[in-house]
């Protein structure tokens, strides 16, 4: 290793540290039994992880790996679409010009300044309209528009697909679907990994919007059904070790999504395309 | 570009004003006959099961549960289904946000099918669901009368006796906290309005009335500022604990001995053995410190069941609602698996040995049935929301600064006023 | 600079990336501008009662014109939470962005080891569930279990409430630093990413420095990532919302108010009142787009880098 590269490896490390640390709280806590939970000091291991996780799963039948399947099924098909309406959209924004193009953008991200704590109920009530509340629908229809992430697209875009590259392509007489599947998708590779993670997490983490559109607690995705075990009303007690050992099993999809996806990362697709 | 802008706006509120108008104007559906669906919302634990067991009994009338979670996100969610007209047929109700369900046209009045139970029920309890008119608005299911719980092993290192008056509670509290400055006799909450409105019960207050057909509203009444400046004073000297409940720092303050009592209600244990594993078979229950008189007690939490006003079974769901809270074998399952301690005189009768935590305490259950004897309650108003709102921010202040909770409690009572005033309903003068 | 491509281009493209918007368009229509006209509807109504309240009829919905408005505006409560809002997205804003952009650097940078390890790391407080925020950061900042307090302890500070009305917008603010400096500094990264090595090599060549080129080249080369992060902080700072009602429940030292979008919240689901959340809602939109728009016309320039190929 050059010499020099310490202090930024220094700096990372003392970030990742800082970051990690409460992350390493949830672990650490997942292994404590109810007993050991408000006793012991918050990082000394304890000794109730296989009971937390057969009481999780015992609980209610298993409703919580139900649960997962949800939220596996909301976020991996709502991120999906999600990435494809943001990138097709961000790609034309970037590089065509045309009547409307500064409106439309502007309308998608002035989206963005309505929080969607207030969104959340007139969507509700619009989607029970068409009788689709209480569906699966209901959850993934209004993930999969992320004005964000069409910004995210325009920018990536912008960055990644060389105007030259394109040309080439048209004056070859390819038509504009071609260039998009051929040039600009594979070009935007690492952009559309970010996009999708994202939309992923977000859809994964969301609560507010399948907490008002699901009555049916089958349907629940992980947020909304470890809230009920949170949350239990005035009378019964919160079952706080199976929140923390569920919330921990949450996140290790997320961290094995990330890890797939990284090593889109590391290719510079950019590199050749134009030089002679 | 602006005109552009502003068409686009203006289509758009065109289109939600279209949603609206169609989303409003419920009228009563038709009632269906034969076999029918019912879908039930509760948060209390192992419904399905009790369900089942409806079920095969009654194959005409199927009940399916779907579990939620409690609090105030509860009753929106209910509020906001039912406007959309999704609304459950059966929902779990808690007795103070019964008449914000009401005034929301949320639930349906059933007394010609409810009417009949009322034997079962006292009257202190029976009126939280007719909220003093003659309607009936659904059956109480649980309810929740309040007790002192203090542990024993450390009442007697701490060479103190169980409080018989408030003043008593007062002198034993310097005591404990001057032997040791970690250590309290109890807690004061400003997190949760609903334990502050039991111990004001207990005074004999009523925040709200219905006098004619007007509400009369009486957050800052007599009875109510004896127990707020009662707590101020005791918050003021630094003998009470002021840290919020159902924090781990309260869970492991409660475990650890840090807390020698608790001023709580009949669920407790339930909470107690899943939060302070360590102190079982050392709590006991006692009643509440008395102001002097009668024996009396409030009442912290506690729910009932109503029928939706969108439902088409509403002569179903009542049946079912019916068998629940007073027929014994179902009473029975809902002692054993949903932690419910019945509001029906029989189901309470229908217990017998104490909780395990409580193994130290043989007659737990007759001293909680003579205690729930005298518990009074009173009615709720239909902005219950907007004065427990207002209790916790004037509350968590009052605490903060150790300024007047008279003051706290009359800012409560105004907020309260007004947000009635705003929403155009009588105020009595 | 937005270079025109008009032309034989243009003629050419013709329908096509209104086909490539349609969809996010008509999504739009559906799910944000219906709900937003829908807000906007409400908001200049109200529900009124009679009476008691509790029998048939007795309640109506009426047309109020800006009545909610005005009590939004005239809420001295709503305005005192703009102040703290503030100086809580000033700290955040310049703390968050700040280490974002560094880390995002650094990783970046070719002597670094472990990148891998601290990309991931970095990133998960992303990925932790909102639902078990209150107990962690209760953990965390609550005296008798909490690990911070026994390392003052072990340095000799003892007695520092993290969450006395002094010290809770440090909290929160860490809380937010916390939890968002993964996501901005993925968006930057990736970015850095798209950028060709060989725009560095004539750098390199001349003997300039890792510090060098990151600051003389780097940065702005992701211009338009570094305008996209801050504008949407902006707009998440000053809509804060999730971490006091997260921090709430362990505190004394907030109110249900304590900012702007937590009145809405309490409105909408908590008091029942829909048409003032939607009034506020609107209100607290419009006042988004300030700061908002005045920082994009600052930097229009920069922000969008079409046509610098």
């Amino acid at each position: 290793m050059k010499k020099g590269g310490l202090a930024p490896t220094a700096l990372l490390l003392l970030g990742a540290l800082y970051c990690l640390l409460p992350v390493g709280w949830v672990l650490v806590a997942a292994t404590k039994s109810r007993a050991e939970l408000f006793t012991s000091a918050a990082f000394a291991p304890g000794t109730g992880l296989m009971g937390n996780l057969s009481d999780l799963s015992a609980y209610r039948d298993g409703i919580f790996w139900r649960w997962m399947l949800n939220t596996a099924l909301y976020a991996g098909l709502g991120a999906a679409l999600s990435t494809g309406v943001s990138v097709v959209a961000g790609y034309a924004l970037a590089k065509f010009a045309f009547r409307g193009r500064g409106l439309m953008f502007n309308i998608l991200i002035g989206g963005i300044l309505v929080p969607s704590v207030v969104l959340a109920i007139p969507q509700y009530l619009l989607l029970s309209k068409v009788g689709l509340a209480n569906t699966y629908w209901a959850v993934l229809l209004p993930s999969i528009l992320n004005p964000y992430s069409i910004y995210l697209a325009r920018i990536y875009a912008a960055a990644a697909i060389p105007d030259a590259l394109l040309e080439a392509g048209r004056i070859d007489g390819a038509g504009e679907t071609h260039l998009l599947r051929v040039v600009a998708l594979p070009l935007m590779g690492p952009g559309m990994v970010t996009i999708f993670l994202f939309q992923f997490v977000a859809i994964w983490n969301n609560f507010l919007l399948p907490f008002i559109m699901l009555a049916d607690d089958g349907k629940f995705p992980l947020t909304v059904g470890l809230y009920t075990l949170l949350v239990t009303g005035a009378n019964q007690p919160a079952l706080y070790n199976l929140v923390i050992t569920g919330a921990m099993l949450s996140i290790i999809p997320l961290i094995a999504l990330f890890l797939t996806m990284q090593r889109y990362w590391r290719t510079d697709l950019g590199d050749g395309s134009v030089k002679s | 570009m602006l005109s552009k802008r502003l068409a686009i706006v203006v289509s758009a509120v065109l289109t939600g004003a279209l949603v609206a108008g169609c989303t409003s104007g419920e009228q009563a559906p038709q009632q269906q006959t034969g076999p029918v669906d019912l879908t039930f919302w509760t948060w209390a634990p192992n419904m399905d099961k009790i369900a089942e067991v409806w079920n095969a009994a009654h194959p005409n009338i199927h009940v399916t549960v779907s579990k939620q979670a409690g609090g105030d996100e509860a009753a929106a969610k209910f509020l906001t289904a039912a406007k959309a007209g999704n609304a459950p047929d059966i929902v779990q109700a808690e007795y103070q946000m019964l008449p914000s369900f009401v005034a929301a046209e949320a639930v349906a009045d059933l007394k010609g099918e409810f009417s009949k139970a009322k034997a079962e029920f006292s009257d202190g309890i029976w009126s939280l669901v007719t909220l003093g008119t003659d309607a009936v608005y659904g059956l109480p299911q649980d309810s929740g009368p309040m007790m002192l719980y203090y542990r024993t092993d450390l009442f007697t290192q701490y060479g103190i006796q169980v409080p018989k008056t408030w003043a008593e509670y007062a002198s034993a509290a310097r005591a404990v906290h001057a032997k040791d400055s970690t250590v309290y006799l109890g807690g004061f909450s400003s997190k949760d309005p609903g334990w502050f409105a039991g111990l004001s019960q207990q005074a004999g207050a009523n925040w709200w009335a219905i006098t004619g057909d007007a509400w009369k509203v009486g957050i800052n009444d007599d009875a109510s500022k004896k127990v707020a400046d009662f707590w101020g004073g005791l918050v003021k000297e630094g003998i009470v604990d002021t840290q919020a409940q159902w924090t781990p720092e309260w869970n492991a303050a409660l475990n650890n001995g840090k807390l020698l009592s608790w001023a709580s209600a009949v669920w407790a244990p339930g909470v107690l053995s899943s939060n302070a594993p360590n102190g079982k078979g050392k709590w006991a229950i006692a009643p509440l410190p008395q102001w002097g008189g009668q024996q009396a007690s409030g009442f912290w939490g506690g729910s009932s069941m109503a029928v939706a006003a969108g439902s088409k079974a509403k002569k179903q769901a009542a049946e079912f609602i019916t068998w629940l809270n007073t027929d014994p074998k179902a009473m029975d399952m809902l002692i054993k698996d949903a932690a419910v301690y019945p509001a029906a005189k029989k189901g309470q009768e229908l217990l017998t040995q104490a909780p395990d935590y409580f193994s130290n305490q043989a007659d737990f259950w007759k001293q909680a049935t003579t205690i729930s004897g005298t518990a009074r309650g009173f009615t709720f108003g239909p902005n219950v929301n907007v004065a427990y709102s207002a209790y916790k921010d004037a509350f968590d202040k009052a605490v903060q600064n150790k300024s007047s909770f008279t003051e706290a409690l009359s800012s409560m009572h105004n907020a309260t006023v007004a947000d009635m005033q705003k929403s155009g309903f009588k105020l009595a003068s | 600079m937005d270079s025109p491509r008009k032309g034989a281009r243009g003629a050419r493209a013709g329908a096509v990336p209104y086909l490539f918007l349609a969809p996010a368009m008509v999504l739009f229509a559906l799910f944000v501008a219906v709900p937003i006209g829908y807000t906007i509807y409400l908001s200049l109504r109200r529900v009124r009662f009679s009476g008691l309240g509790l029998g048939r009829g007795s309640r109506t919905e009426i047309f109020v014109g800006l009545e909610n408005y005005k009590a939004a505006l005239q809420d001295p409560e709503f305005w005192a939470g703009w102040v703290r809002v503030l100086g809580y997205s000033i700290l955040v804003l310049t703390l968050m962005l700040g280490l974002a952009l560094v880390f995002a650097l650094l990783l970046d940078s070719v002597k670094i080891r472990f990148g891998r390890f601290s990309r991931i790391a970095i990133f998960l407080p992303y990925a932790v569930p909102g639902v078990v925020a209150t107990l962690l950061w209760g953990f965390l900042y609550l005296p008798s279990l909490s690990p911070i307090h026994e390392t003052l302890g072990l340095l000799g500070v003892r007695g520092i409430d993290l969450l006395a009305p002094g010290t809770v917008v440090y909290s929160m603010a860490n809380v937010a630093i916390w939890g968002g400096v993964g996501f901005n500094m993925l968006v930057l990264y990736t970015q850095l990413r798209a950028i060709p090595r060989e725009y560095y090599e004539s750098a390199r060549l001349d003997g300039a420095g890792e510090l060098a080129i990151a600051l003389r080249v780097k940065v702005p080369m992701i211009a338009p990532a570094i305008v996209l992060t801050t504008i949407f902080s902006i707009i998440a700072t000053i809509q804060v919302f999730t971490e006091p009602v997260t921090l709430r429940p362990i505190t004394n030292a907030l109110s249900s108010t304590w900012s702007p979008l937590m009145r809405v919240y309490r409105d909408a689901f908590v008091t029942g009142d829909l048409y003032s959340a939607a009034a506020t809602s609107i209100i607290i939109a419009l006042i988004s787009l300030g700061p908002s728009l005045g920082f994009l016309r600052i930097v229009r320039r920069r922000a969008f880098g079409e046509g610098q190929q």
